[in-house]
């Protein structure tokens, strides 16, 4: 009842075009049908863009088996990012497993030595050189954008999609040093993952030996606010985020804000502020190999420390998140209930209640990654 | 609205004031007769064609006061001649705040008496006004009142930039205008960079009331908790509720659908206990109002929604309840366990 602004619309978190077909389910799937369908139209980091060359690699995104490398540039490096299905049409073996050509010209079979160039077309049959190639030789492919520092793709997006990448607080500000720390594997739902990462009463407990105060339980009332893709919550506490080794001082009285944005699905970030204008931003992207497996993408920027040397930074990004390992590969039920009679739930929750309902809002299932 | 709730009145003035911002002050349609007197706080629905919005009073009084016919905490004056409301041009409007600026002196519509559901603590030895953007409106109302009282009070604003503050030409005027400090957030001035020097560990007897875009007023609640503020003296509209919900009222009646059943909830009971103990099977989880594992379909009955679940378009419907906290308006509810 306010007044002072029209009404708006409340947020929903919907899927980018739900309209389209279903997309072939993989081999294997871990999760349930209908809530893969959902999670594959969103976008996800399936490598740094420094791991990428001209020879493949292999990754896995939702149980689909991708190979990912590069065409062009100067054999490879920074050349164009190709991803396509990790597997070759001809008797399917396992591209990943081919090694570095180191010509820039793409990937080779290492069963029967097709070649694969440029938006995955197959360039070469070496035992028939000189016949036209059939069009179903070709690999699958799927849109590939490099943001911040990673490798993006979305399962089910075309040509001429526009991507939905969440952005990264202040990444392309003036005075921002800009890092990928290196990705972390989870043997956990990506969902719980993220939830984790949102969780503002669980530091004491935690992190009491990389950044947090033990005696410092008390959660602060906090109020998620919705937003197009999700919601996002300033959480206001006296909890420290100094990171070891750093040349900045803050006052005894200082209450840190910590700014959350949640992007449906499995993307968080975190704005810390410091005294004065001294920020640190980070991306959380949980991006689920499986219903079981995630890979932790890290994207983030500082405007402090940036002289300090970055081997700190991943060491102490490490740590963090083994700290977090430790107790979400024990959770159970291993997926996110999105059904809020599973479990129990306290003020300090907010934020993980607001998730799961904006997971809930996007048409996933109430027991959801079964 | 019944009719006789209606109030016709003409437009008096439009007078822009900050950027897409428009001051119109609203008269009687008949000469001589008065408007109801208005709490600082308060606001009034205006009738737009089919559309209804709903806006704070500025100000508003009698030209022959010394002072505007603001009231302070619960006193009111007899009776107002004009009531002034300050409507931002929304970008992506849909239809109301165009409608406002469409207006034209001479214009006549109807409007609500005024209602308070942000009303000012009458007894607060100190009161702290932040308002962002165009949530100046009630917080100008509150200043006027305050200032009236002889109270001690501050005011900050927070806007953009100096040619995009709202109301600042009326500020000026108001003999209390040297209580209020304006930051501006795009010169380095923004509320998160100074909200906690701006929000300082709470006095006794103090209180905070803060009006403004959605995200500041929940940055607010959370700065005043980690300063570790009592809820009841932090005041916003959007966030009504206390941290800890008020769960007792008075006795009411549910009856069980499945069964024809009349249970009586005694004031500290919760629905939820009544229900279990007549062997009705609800799942509660959080017992608080704030998860939403409890909601139960309501049948019949109106109840007195104290969750923090619902939206509003679903409390408004009154289909559902959640019934480890919240009560009923009527002497009976039926729900659909």
């Amino acid at each position: 009842m306010t007044l002072l602004r029209e009404p708006s619309p409340t947020a929903t978190a919907d899927a980018p075009s739900p309209e389209r077909p279903p997309l072939p389910l993989p081999r294997g799937l871990t999760f349930t049908p209908d809530d893969w369908q959902i999670l594959a139209r969103y976008w996800y980091p399936v490598a740094t863009s420094d791991e990428v060359t001209g020879g493949p690699l292999g990754v896995t995104l939702l149980d689909v088996p991708l190979v990912v490398y590069r065409v062009g540039g100067d054999n490879g490096v920074g050349g164009d990012v190709v991803i396509a299905s990790d597997l070759c049409p001809h008797r399917g073996t396992k591209l990943s497993i081919g090694e570095d050509q180191g010509d820039g010209q793409g990937i080779r079979c290492p069963y029967h030595g097709l070649r694969f160039g440029a938006a995955g077309k197959c360039t070469a049959i070496p035992a028939h050189p000189g016949d036209t190639i059939p069009e179903r030789m070709h690999l699958t492919t799927y849109q590939a954008v490099e943001r911040y520092g990673l490798v993006w793709t979305c399962l089910a997006a075309r040509p001429g999609d526009e991507p939905v990448i969440p952005p990264v607080p202040h990444w392309d500000d003036p005075g921002f040093q800009q890092i990928n720390c290196p990705s972390i594997d989870i043997g956990a739902f990506a969902g719980r993952q993220l939830e984790g990462f949102l969780d503002v009463g669980h530091f004491a407990f935690v992190h009491h030996e990389s950044f947090a105060d033990p005696e410092n339980q008390v959660v602060p009332e906090y109020m998620p606010v919705p937003t197009d893709d999700g919601f996002e919550v300033e959480y206001w506490s006296t909890v420290s985020n100094l990171p070891p080794g750093t040349s900045l001082t803050v006052p005894d009285d200082f209450l840190w804000l910590r700014h959350y944005r949640l992007h449906v699905p499995f993307t968080g970030t975190l704005v810390v502020h410091f005294p004065g204008d001294i920020r640190l931003s980070l991306m959380n992207a949980a991006s689920p190999i499986s219903a079981t497996r995630t890979r932790l993408f890290d994207a983030r920027c500082r405007n402090f420390d940036t002289d300090q040397p970055l081997q700190e930074v991943y060491d102490f990004n490490l740590q963090v998140f083994s700290e977090d390992i430790r107790v979400v590969e024990q959770q159970k039920p291993e997926n996110l209930p999105l059904d809020p009679k599973l479990e129990v739930h306290i003020p300090a929750d907010r934020s993980s209640i607001a998730y799961r309902r904006a997971l809930l809002a996007a048409g996933l299932s109430e027991f959801f990654a079964a | 609205m019944s009719a006789r709730d209606a109030i016709d009145v003409v437009v008096h003035a439009v007078d822009p004031d900050g950027d897409r911002v428009l001051l119109v002050e609203l008269r009687p349609a008949e000469p001589g007769e008065r408007l109801p007197a208005f709490e600082a706080g308060a606001h009034i629905d205006v009738h737009l064609g089919g559309l209804t919005r709903q806006y704070s009073l500025v100000g508003g009084g009698v030209d022959d006061a010394a002072g505007p016919g603001v009231a302070a905490g619960r006193e009111q004056v007899a009776g107002s001649d004009h009531y002034l409301i300050g409507v931002l041009l929304e970008r992506e409007s849909r239809g109301g705040s165009a409608a406002v600026h469409a207006l034209s002196v001479g214009d006549r519509l109807t409007i609500s008496p005024p209602r308070n559901t942000f009303p000012l603590d009458p007894d607060a030895a100190h009161s702290i006004l932040i308002a962002g953007g165009i949530g100046i409106t009630p917080i100008v109302a509150m200043a006027e009142a305050l200032h009236r009282r002889g109270s001690s009070f501050e005011m900050h604003v927070y806007t953009r930039t100096p040619e995009s503050m709202p109301l600042r030409r009326h500020l000026e005027s108001r003999p209390w205008r040297d209580r209020v400090v304006v930051h501006y957030s795009a010169h380095g001035d923004g509320f998160r960079g100074n909200a906690q020097t701006v929000i300082p560990g709470p006095e006794a007897g103090s209180a905070l009331y803060v009006c403004g875009p959605l995200g500041m007023i929940a940055s607010s609640i959370g700065c005043a908790a980690a300063r570790e503020w009592p809820r009841e003296a932090v005041h916003t509209e959007q966030f009504a509720r206390a941290q800890a919900v008020e769960t007792s009222g008075e006795p009411f009646t549910v009856v069980v659908a499945s069964t024809g059943r009349a249970l009586t909830v005694g004031p500290a009971e919760t629905i939820a206990e009544v229900l279990r103990r007549d062997g009705v099977e609800i799942t509660l989880a959080c017992e608080q109002g704030i998860c939403g594992s409890c909601v139960t379909p309501v049948l019949a009955g109106v109840p007195d929604h104290r969750d923090e679940v619902q939206s509003p378009a679903e409390r408004e419907s009154n289909t559902l309840i959640n019934v480890c906290c919240s009560r009923a308006l009527t002497p009976s509810l039926t729900l659909g366990v």
